[in-house]
């Protein structure tokens, strides 16, 4: 199948290719010509296609374990479990490279497909800018990295995959946040349809507002469950560390928020054009930047794929794009007018201004603390690193403040605000706020940071809370609705603000997460079996672990070697962990890779408990612990699950009931005007 | 459930759902107790047994001492950056990647030049001299490294006070036109104003 | 050999695909039109005439003062300022009703005539006396015969619904 494959990626590139250049040479004035239009839309049907022939290659040549392939040699071998046989697409460059443009073609020929009405008229210029990008990286893979490179000789065996990617986190993360990156590109060539056709009315946000959502959505979801692998797989014990490639991909979804909240003041009132389609523009290149640096190597880091050439195809793609999009955008400048004023200073339009401030803040911050390593170079000429405490130290406070103005910002007015109906609104959610940090800090937290976070998080929950329970009220008082009908309509027909909320509440339960971890605390032990070693939690009572034994077994493709404890706390037992070395071995025995850690996590609501077994000394079962208690580490996950549904909610489809009755409403004015 | 004369037993399609449902959350309930068993005695407490294949559990490790531990080491180390290209801490990375043989020699430095009576800044100092600034996990606040600390949150403060500026004119510059248009409502007659309320009725809120 | 065939069959059909709008052009307008009344429920979220915005605003505000975030001198101060937008919208949209210019629709005068004029939802009233389709997004005419007026649709003989978006069909 390699052959067919490689010669399916070759039809990609050259479908590809035709269809930018028909898209935009169908699209270009005065007339555009309707054939090139359309034939360029079939080349995105076309192109993917292709692609997904040249994936379908690909796996089978991993499930038949073709070792004449570099790429299934190097990240396969025959005792592989048949789940990451799937994954293992993915699970180096070029297959990622492979998976990335086709997840791209499919999008764009879905966008092609789907795209109804007035939106239509985008659509060559939409099919253009995807084949563009998406032939871009087939040329990558075509001249520097291809999956379907042949070796020389066929190795008995391959290496196999790594065992950090050996785990249900990382067949799930990847695509869902290479799903987010690249749905980015949609919004993006609707920016770029937008600009070229001169059509900078709001109908292209219409176009592309589902699209952001979805990609909000995946790159959230993508992060989320990058951040639960990196905790049950990394082993260090915690789940982000300011790593380049986890910046790489909080960027594009610091900048996708800031747009998913100035776009509803164009919505509302046609303002901020400029801004909107600058900050698509800024979230696809920091996509492209982001894997620029897990592609290029020249930025250390934990995720980074081996050191290749791509990297400088990314660059002057980045480089090309970045000045034609901007240099299109400028172009444009004086047809993208505001249509309204603002009205006040002390106005929702005002606070969304500055919560973008802060959304873009912190993205830069990210960015310049990544990049600060190379700029230091070159300035000063001494390498430095830039590591966690350089990050939390600069973003902690950003977060704060925008944890505040995400409490602040619902409770104003949209157009105007006066002074005394602040007072009101801020009355219940400031006292809760202020009741929550009161009542830890007589509980004895000390932590500022901390405090802050929670307080402002109990803030933000009042307004929610506020915001719901007077929406409900009123709906009571003007329609007479029960209150449980009235709160269920208010979400219903308002999913978008109301959806916005649950995000809201979920963002708070993620910062108190990120508050719990200050309170981490860490300790090591080498135990013979029968003895014990206590930690103390920072709820006050202690942990108690006693070493029950190892035992050495092999299983599918590797030699695991388990440490059982038996755990207590305060006298009162909880059961067993376990936590394991495991080296792993090819199908012919031979040992592949470092051995590798698996957690031991007892998990409950307030705390998590992770032990790692670093390994035994002098080959007897005294081995070597690290017990380490991490507080709320489970609100990561739930405040993870709640953004994904108040996501949800704010997507679904349709304004059932309110959608018919307008229409309705709208014919009824029709029949009049007859008359 | 019906037991008919023939024996077998006849369950309708409610009463298989109930069961079926029945035993899920039965097991569900029964889930962690299952798990979470341990043996029914603790093993003795005797000299350790050796492993059949010491190889399989990775390098051999010097049974943990109270430096290791110590809050002072754990702290110094936690500003260190470990050099086996790790991009941790040299107390996560000897924590957790049990394969580096970098960090466990550099936590013997740290605790050598503790028991030579240095401090913790000192340490660090120490090495700084022996490895240069970039064994700091994040840089020392001077000279150019400054930028990095301030440069982002100065950009802000300067974008706010700019954007405050702006929308503050911006505000000034709307506010006699938003008075402007208003006699024109007046100029709504009344079937306008009718249509209008029959339109905003039937946009359900 | 079996795989390069496979190829080469694939390569042909994709460029055979690819091509066919070009080779014959008669497809285009008939691919173009079946895709195109393949509508999603449009929200009316989605609606960006004026006219809309300012009913959406209207709402927002009753919304806002009831519970609690528009003070009264706001409300009435607003509510005056969007009605009169919400009104220049609506005089705007009604076909052969005066000339008044609206912001954002370059509204142009209509002829004076006994049929109605043609005009497009998104870009106002046509100059074109007899046009069936806008000669700006190129979106069937709401006064067209026999099609939806809000989606386009060729419309049954008798409808009285839409049968793609569900709107009560003027008759």
């Amino acid at each position: 199948m390699p052959l067919l494959g490689h010669l399916s990626l070759w039809l990609a590139f050259l479908v590809g290719l035709w269809g930018a250049i028909t898209g935009f040479a169908g699209g270009a004035p005065p007339q555009g010509r309707a054939d090139l239009q359309q034939s360029a839309r079939y080349a995105t049907f076309a192109m993917f296609g292709a692609l997904v022939v040249a994936v379908i290659s690909l796996e089978i040549a991993i499930f038949r374990h073709d070792f004449s392939l570099e790429y299934v040699a190097a990240y396969t071998s025959r005792n592989l479990p048949t789940f990451y046989l799937w994954s293992a697409l993915y699970a180096g460059q070029k297959g990622s490279l492979l998976f990335w443009a086709t997840v791209l073609s499919l999008f764009a020929a879905l966008v092609q497909a789907m795209t109804s009405g007035r939106h239509r008229v985008y659509l060559p210029y939409v099919a253009a800018v995807t084949c563009a990008v998406a032939t871009f990286f087939i040329t990558v893979m075509l001249f520097a990295a291809n999956p379907f490179e042949r070796l020389a000789f066929v190795p008995l065996d391959g290496r196999g995959m790594n065992p950090q990617l050996q785990n249900p986190g990382m067949v799930f993360h990847p695509p869902m946040l290479y799903l987010g990156y690249i749905s980015i590109t949609i919004p993006f060539a609707f920016a770029i349809a937008a600009l070229l056709s001169k059509r900078l009315d709001s109908d292209w946000l219409v176009a592309i507002r589902k699209w952001t959502l979805v990609s909000w959505l995946f790159l959230s979801i993508g992060l989320l469950i990058g951040m639960w692998w990196a905790y049950v797989e990394l082993g260090w014990g915690g789940y982000w560390a300011w790593d380049p490639v986890e910046n790489a991909a909080l960027l594009p979804w610091l900048v996708m928020t800031a747009f998913l909240h100035s776009v509803m003041v164009q919505e509302k009132r046609g303002m901020l054009k400029k801004w909107n389609l600058a900050l698509i523009i800024g979230a696809w290149l920091l996509s492209i930047f982001g894997t620029f640096i897990t592609r290029s190597g020249v930025i250390s880091s934990v995720h980074s794929f081996t050191q290749s050439s791509v990297g400088y195809f990314f660059l002057a793609f980045l480089i090309v794009t970045g000045t034609a999009s901007f240099a299109l955008y400028a172009s444009r400048l004086p047809l993208l007018g505001a249509e309204a004023r603002l009205e006040s200073m002390v106005s929702r339009e005002a606070s969304f201004l500055f919560n973008n401030l802060l959304f873009l803040g912190i993205a830069f911050s990210v960015l310049w603390g990544t990049l600060f390593p190379i700029l230091s170079e070159l300035v000063q000429g001494t390498k430095v690193t830039v590591g966690p405490p350089f990050f939390n130290q600069v973003n902690i406070p950003l977060g704060l403040a925008l944890l505040a103005l995400t409490g602040i910002g619902p409770l104003i007015a949209w157009r105007r605000a006066s002074v005394p109906n602040l007072q009101r609104q801020f009355a219940v959610p400031g006292t809760v706020g202020g009741f929550t940090a009161l009542i830890l800090l007589v509980a004895g937290m000390r932590d500022f940071y901390a405090l802050m976070a929670i307080g402002l998080g109990g803030f933000v929950v009042g307004t929610v809370a506020q915001e719901f329970a007077r929406g409900a009220r009123a709906r009571h008082r003007q329609y007479g609705e029960g209150y449980a009908l009235a709160l269920g309509r208010l979400i219903a027909r308002n999913r978008r603000r109301y959806g916005g909320y649950i995000v809201h509440t979920g963002i708070v339960i993620l910062f108190v997460a990120f508050a719990g971890m200050a309170f981490k605390t860490e300790t090591e032990a080498s135990l013979r079996p029968g003895e014990s070693a206590s930690i103390k939690s920072p709820y006050g009572w202690t942990y108690r672990l006693t070493h029950l034994g190892i035992s050495q077994y092999d299983a599918l493709n590797r030699q695991v070697t388990a440490a059982t404890l038996e755990v207590s706390r305060d006298g009162k037992r909880l059961g067993v962990l376990t936590t394991e070395k495991r080296q792993h071995v090819d199908g012919l025995g031979r040992p592949t890779f470092q051995p590798s850690s698996e957690v031991g996590i007892r998990s409950d609501l307030r705390e998590d408990l992770y032990v790692v077994l670093g390994g035994v000394v002098n080959g007897t079962e005294q081995a070597v612990f690290r017990f380490t208690i991490n507080p709320l580490v489970w609100w990561v996950w739930y405040g993870g699950m709640i953004v994904a549904l108040g996501g949800l909610i704010v997507m679904w489809p349709g304004g059932a009931p309110a959608a018919k009755q307008s229409q309705a409403g709208y014919a009824v004015r029709l029949v009049g005007e007859d008359q | 459930m019906i037991r008919r004369y023939d024996a077998t037993l006849h369950v309708d399609r409610r009463e298989f759902l109930t069961l079926g449902a029945g035993t899920l959350l039965g097991v569900v309930a029964s889930w962690r107790r299952i798990t979470l068993q341990g043996p029914d005695s603790l093993p003795g407490t005797g000299p350790s047994g050796r492993l059949w294949d010491p190889a399989r559990a990775g390098r051999p490790l010097e049974p943990v001492t109270a430096a290791d531990n110590d809050a002072v080491i754990q702290a110094i180390e936690k500003q260190l950056h470990c050099t086996c290209g790790c991009n941790l801490d040299v107390y996560t990375c000897r924590t957790t990647d049990f394969t580096c043989t970098v960090s466990p020699a550099m936590h013997q430095h740290v605790v050598g030049l503790a028991e030579q009576g240095m401090t913790g800044q000192q340490i660090i100092d120490q090495f700084v001299r022996e490895h240069g600034v970039a064994i700091l996990m994040a840089p020392p606040k001077r000279g150019f490294n400054l930028a990095g600390y301030f440069v982002p949150s100065l950009l802000i403060v300067a974008a706010g006070v700019v954007l405050t500026l702006v929308l503050r004119r911006w505000a000034r510059t709307a506010a006699p036109e938003a008075a402007a248009p208003r006699p024109l409502a007046a100029a709504g007659t009344p079937e306008e104003l009718e249509r209008l309320r029959g339109e905003l009725d039937r946009l359900s809120v | 050999m079996l795989e390069l065939i496979a190829g080469i069959l694939l390569a042909a059909g994709a460029v055979y695909f690819v091509l066919r709008p070009i080779l014959r052009p008669e497809m285009t307008g008939i691919g173009n039109r079946e895709s195109g009344n393949v509508s999603e429920g449009e929200d009316p979220d989605d609606d960006f005439s004026s006219r809309a915005v300012a009913l959406r605003a209207l709402k927002e505000i009753e919304f806002d003062r009831a519970t609690g975030k528009l003070s009264d001198a706001d409300y009435d101060n607003l509510k005056a300022k969007y009605t009169t937008e919400a009104l220049v919208a609506l005089r705007a949209e009604q076909p052969g009703a005066g000339s008044r210019e609206t912001g954002g629709i370059g509204a142009a005068p209509s002829p004076v005539s006994r049929l109605p004029v043609p005009a497009c939802l998104t870009h106002g009233p046509r100059p074109e006396s007899e046009a069936a389709f806008c000669s700006e997004c190129g979106r069937r005419l709401a006064t067209a015969p026999g099609y939806c007026a809000r989606c386009g649709t060729g419309l049954e003989h008798d409808a009285h619904y839409c049968q793609s978006c569900g709107a009560r069909v003027a008759a």
